[in-house]
């Protein structure tokens, strides 16, 4: 065991730094991106979801249940290798932003719609009897009241999403995992690699799962 | 009350019995003299290799009969054949550029022979025997990209193993040509195969033979061959009786040209 994990191999490890902290970068990259584009679509397909007008909520649930049902490796496969093939060539950093992205957007969505349905209805009969359109009440009594309560389990998807970007790994995509990958099967140096990977994960991840801990007990305590 | 302890008893006894009989079965077999590493290996009275299952005519799973054969499979059993005395005592395990190194350190596999490149830098951490093999790095494009030659690479994508040395190999070729190109890793074979298919790369670049084995109607090998790549047998670093014995049979093969026999039975080259 002693030999995994043996001193000279962290010694080439922190000699080559910059490859991981290039890995690194592009994942805190991809997340953030992605994050943005999963809220967007979170949003816009939770509020569809909760309408009454069943060609919004179909598509929601058709969005939902795709995305939700089939694995992201499949779906990042198909937008790196399958498009290609009908002519769309989209960059691998682009590839992870969408994959990523609208995999998580439909996890978003459902939270969002449950968010919004765990709002009582007297509050948007409430918005219309004075005189606010269906989208006005959302928009000023419902969603800031959803954006409270769903920060906790918003914030649970943010750390998968962040996990979830090493699935770029798999097609070449430069992240951290790739990058590990790449240089412990190079030199098989690969316990201090994995270990590292790891801890870099774990610094981006714990303090928002932390923070999302917080927040629910606070929730907690006064509803 | 009383009829669980005789259960109890009888079962232990049972078991005693059992342990004894495997004891004294496998022990014939391995003599005081043996090293512990070799001992470990005839008192389980099978060698476990790691082999490739995806590198036609090294060692490829047919996936009818699951059954992986190939020249290092042939190998794999002069081994068995030299420890054992009997060739047919091997269990073989497929395993990745990721998992080949794990396996060997914490002892599932005794030995790894699967297209594995020696290099100074892996020598750090396991026993490599002499090269069974040695290739030169080639290069696949597509037939209809009009790529004749390294040159003809500026500027391009190549798509390299993860595990491969074919990287460097091709770097150091192509600095002294001004030939500028970057590269794509993937963790298996199969994946570069795709990624040459869809266009994400336009050069799929590993040792020679093992790129033949990819070969279709729409690509082609050139012909230039970069940094020959020597393939040993690897053993954990302390199984250091392990290694001489491997290292003595593959150069015993070597000296009686059954080595090339295999090579010439399995069409490499």
């Amino acid at each position: 065991m002693n030999q995994v994990f043996a001193g000279f191999k962290w010694v080439a490890l922190f000699k080559d730094w910059r490859l991981f902290a290039e890995g690194f970068l592009t994942t805190v990259e991809l997340s953030i991106l992605a994050l943005m584009l999963a809220l967007f679509l979170g949003i816009i397909f939770g509020v569809l979801g909760s309408s009454y007008w069943k060609v919004f909520v179909a598509a929601n649930r058709g969005y939902v249940e795709f995305f939700q049902n089939t694995p992201l490796v499949i779906q990042v496969f198909f937008l790196y290798h399958g498009l290609p093939h009908l002519g769309i060539n989209l960059p691998v950093f682009l590839v992870g932003i969408l994959g990523v992205g609208i995999y998580h957007g439909a996890y978003m969505a459902e939270v969002v719609r449950a968010g919004i349905q765990s709002i009582h209805r007297g509050q948007m009969e409430a918005a219309y009897s004075q005189g606010f359109s269906y989208w006005q009440g959302m928009r000023y009594i419902i969603l800031p009241q959803v954006t409270r309560i769903t920060l906790p389990p918003m914030t649970n998807q943010a750390v998968n999403l962040i996990k979830n970007t090493s699935v770029l790994a798999m097609v070449a995509g430069g992240e951290l995992i790739y990058q590990a990958d790449c240089w412990s099967s190079q030199n098989i140096f690969y316990g201090p690699a994995y270990v590292v990977t790891g801890v870099l994960y774990l610094i981006l991840c714990l303090p928002l799962a932390t923070y999302a801990r917080r927040m629910e007990y606070r929730l907690g305590g006064d509803i | 009350m009383n009829k669980k302890i005789v259960l109890i008893v009888s079962l232990i006894l049972m078991s005693a019995f059992l342990l004894v009989g495997c004891s004294s079965k496998t022990a014939s077999n391995s003599t005081a003299t043996d090293p512990s590493d070799i001992k470990a290996i005839k008192d389980r009275g099978v060698l476990n290799v790691g082999v490739k299952a995806d590198v036609p005519k090294f060692g490829l799973q047919d996936p009818k009969t699951g059954q992986i054969d190939g020249m290092e499979i042939d190998l794999a059993r002069a081994i068995a054949k030299k420890i054992l005395g009997d060739e047919t005592k091997i269990k073989l395990t497929p395993v990745t550029a990721k998992t080949r190194g794990p396996l060997l350190d914490n002892g599932e596999l005794d030995l790894v022979i699967a297209t594995f490149t020696v290099t100074d830098e892996r020598k750090l951490s396991y026993n490599f025997s002499d090269p069974y093999f040695t290739d030169g790095v080639a290069l696949m494009v597509k037939k209809d990209a009009g790529i004749n030659s390294l040159k003809d690479l500026n500027g391009k994508k190549i798509g390299v193993a993860q595990s491969a040395t074919s990287k460097k190999a091709i770097e150091d070729a192509a600095v002294p040509l001004g030939v500028k190109v970057s590269f794509l890793e993937f963790g298996t074979y199969p994946e570069i195969k795709t990624a040459l298919d869809s266009g994400r790369v336009d050069c799929f670049s590993v040792d020679g033979a093992i790129l033949n084995g990819y070969l279709d109607d729409t690509t082609v090998i050139l012909a230039d061959r970069f940094t020959p790549q020597n393939y040993g047998v690897a053993s954990k670093k302390t199984n250091t009786a392990l290694a001489e014995l491997v290292n003595g049979t593959v150069n015993d093969m070597k000296k009686s040209g059954d080595l090339d026999k295999l090579i010439q039975k399995w069409g490499i080259k």
